[in-house]
C-alpha cells in the first residue's frame, strides 16, 4: 500500500531524509522509530502529502506521488500530536466540518457512529476545548477514520496521554487494524510501538536502519537493537532525545 | 502495483466538490464566529476607539475631521482587517488545523476562496457599523450607493490580498508584524482609487467619469488578485 524508494528531503542545502527506503503492504501496522531530528515527522508529513520530497519515489495504492496527491488524499487519515481539531467547535461540529469535506453520504450518522465509537456520544454538544487531551485525541481518532481511509498515518498520537488514555487508544488502534488498515505510526515509546504492531522500522540519520518484525525479540532485545542502530540509549520505554 | 478503487479516480476538483468545500469551510468559520463572537467584535471596539480618538482629536476643526472622514474610514478598515485577518489565520494554526483540511480530497484554491468569503463577510459587518458611525460623527452621506460598493469591492480586493500574504506568513515568527508590513504596499493601488471615489461622493457636485474610472480600477484590482490568489494559494501553503 505504501512504497518508499531512495526517498530523499533537503531544506535548502541541510539533508533531513538521505534515502528512505520502506515498504507497508495493505494491512500491515508499522511503527517508525527514530531520535529526533531523524527525519521521522518530515516522512510522514510527505506520506499524508503535506510536503513534496526533494528526490525518490512514493508510492501509495500504487499512485505516484506528488503528481497524484489529490487522488490518494480521500485514502489517507492523519493523527498527529497536534489535535488537529477547532477547539471553538463542538465534537459534532467538527466531525460535521470533515464529513463535508470529504463530502460523504448519511453524515450525520456517521458522525453519530463516530463519536459513540470513541465514547464521545454523551459529549458531542460540547466544545473540543474543554476536553481532556485524552478525549480530544480519541475525538481526533474519529476525525481521521470519518472516512474509512485505507492509509492510517500516526504522528506520535500518545503525546500527553496518561496511563488510561493510552490504553484506552490502544485498544481503538487495534480495532483500526484489525479492520484491515494500513497503518504506519511515529513514537518515542519503543517497546509499546513494538507491543503494538506487525514490524518496527527504525530510522536512523535519514534512513531506514534496520527492520524488526514484532513477533521475533522482546522488549528488551529491541532496546538493545535501537541503541546500536542509533548510538544513543534508550530507557525502558522511551527513546532519548 | 496496488490498485486503487475507482472512487478516487475521479478528478478531484468538479464544480459541485469545489462549491461544497468552500461552503464547508465558510460554515466552520461562521460556526466558530457564532459560538465565540471574538472576530467581529474585535474589529468593531478597535475601530470604534480609533474613530472616536479622531474625532476628539480634531474636535476643534469640524471642517478639517470632515476632509479627513474618508482616508480614516479607509485606514480604519485597513487596520481592524488586519486584525480579522489575524484572527482568520489564527483559527487554521491553532492545533495545526489546516494540515487537516489540506489533507481532505479537495481543491486548494476551495481553501483561499472560502477564507476570502468568510473574512469579506466579517469586514462588511464591520463596515456596516462603520458607515452608521461615520454619518453620524462626521455628517457625512456615507450610506449612499455609489460609497456602498465601492467599500464592498475594496473590502474584496484587500481581503484578497490579505489571505493571501496571511497564508505565506502563516510559518514566520514574526507573523502578526509582517501581515502590515507586506499587506500595505500591495493594496495601495486598490485603497488609492477606492478613497478618492468614497472622497469625490463627500462633495457637493461629484463627478462621476472620475467615480467610475475609480471603481473601474477597484473592479480590476479585485479580479487581478483574486485570479492571483486562486492560481498561486497551492505554492503558498505547500512547504
Amino acid at each position: 500500500m505504501i512504497q518508499i524508494r531512495g526517498l530523499i528531503k533537503q531544506y535548502g542545502l541541510n539533508p533531513v531524509l538521505r534515502g528512505v527506503d520502506l515498504h507497508v503492504p495493505a494491512g500491515e501496522f508499522v511503527t517508525l522509530v527514530g531520535p529526533n531530528g531523524a527525519g521521522k515527522s518530515t516522512l510522514m508529513r510527505i506520506v499524508a502529502t503535506l510536503l513534496k520530497p526533494t528526490a525518490g519515489e512514493v508510492k501509495i495504492g500504487g499512485w505516484l506521488m506528488p503528481q497524484n496527491s489529490g487522488r490518494v488524499r480521500r485514502h489517507i487519515g492523519l493523527v498527529s500530536h497536534q489535535t488537529l481539531l477547532y477547539g471553538d467547535l463542538t465534537a459534532a461540529e467538527n466531525l460535521q466540518f470533515f464529513a463535508k469535506l470529504y463530502r460523504l453520504d448519511n453524515s450525520d450518522d456517521r458522525v453519530a457512529e463516530a463519536l459513540k465509537r470513541v465514547g464521545l456520544a454523551a459529549r458531542q454538544r460540547d466544545a473540543v476545548r474543554t476536553f481532556s487531551r485524552g478525549m480530544m485525541q480519541r475525538l481526533t481518532l474519529a476525525r481521521a477514520t470519518l472516512h474509512e481511509p485505507d492509509v492510517l498515518l500516526l504522528d506520535e498520537p500518545y503525546t500527553g496521554l496518561d496511563q488510561d488514555a493510552s490504553a484506552l487508544l490502544d485498544d481503538l488502534l487495534r480495532r483500526e487494524s484489525a479492520k484491515g488498515r494500513t497503518i504506519l505510526m511515529i513514537t518515542h515509546d519503543l517497546v509499546h510501538g513494538l507491543n503494538l504492531c506487525d514490524r518496527v522500522a527504525i530510522l536512523s540519520r535519514g534512513k531506514i536502519a534496520q527492520e524488526v518484525a514484532s513477533g521475533e525479540v522482546t522488549g528488551a532485545e529491541f532496546l538493545d537493537i535501537y541503541a546500536a542502530q542509533t548510538g544513543r540509549k534508550a530507557g525502558m520505554t522511551k527513546a532519548n532525545g | 502495483m496496488d490498485k486503487v478503487d475507482t472512487a478516487v479516480s475521479a478528478p478531484s476538483s468538479s464544480g459541485n466538490q469545489f462549491v461544497t468545500a468552500v461552503w464547508a469551510i465558510v460554515w466552520k468559520d461562521l460556526q466558530i464566529e457564532k459560538h465565540t463572537r471574538q472576530t467581529v467584535s474585535l474589529m468593531v471596539m478597535f475601530s470604534l476607539v480609533t474613530v472616536v480618538m479622531f474625532n476628539f482629536a480634531l474636535e476643534t476643526e469640524l471642517d478639517a475631521a470632515r476632509n479627513v472622514a474618508t482616508g480614516l474610514l479607509w485606514a480604519t478598515i485597513l487596520l481592524a482587517g488586519t486584525l480579522g485577518l489575524n484572527r482568520s489565520l489564527a483559527i487554521e494554526r491553532e492545533n495545526q488545523n489546516i494540515d487537516a483540511v489540506l489533507i481532505a480530497p479537495i481543491d486548494r484554491r476551495a481553501v483561499y476562496l472560502a477564507k476570502v468569503i468568510s473574512v469579506t463577510i466579517f469586514t462588511l459587518l464591520l463596515e456596516v457599523v462603520l458607515v452608521f458611525v461615520f454619518v453620524i460623527f462626521f455628517n457625512k452621506p456615507f450610506w449612499q450607493p455609489v460609497v456602498l460598493l465601492v467599500l464592498f469591492l475594496g473590502t474584496i480586493g484587500y481581503v484578497a490580498a490579505g489571505v493571501l500574504i496571511t497564508s505565506m506568513t502563516m510559518q514566520t515568527r514574526a507573523r502578526e508584524v509582517l501581515l502590515p508590513i507586506l499587506l500595505m504596499p500591495l493594496v495601495l493601488p486598490l485603497i488609492l482609487p477606492a478613497a478618492t471615489a468614497v472622497g469625490e461622493m463627500m462633495t457637493v457636485q461629484p463627478d462621476m467619469s472620475i467615480i467610475r474610472s475609480m471603481v473601474s480600477l477597484v473592479a480590476a484590482y479585485d479580479l487581478v488578485i483574486l485570479a492571483t490568489g486562486l492560481f498561486t494559494y497551492h505554492l503558498v501553503v505547500e512547504s
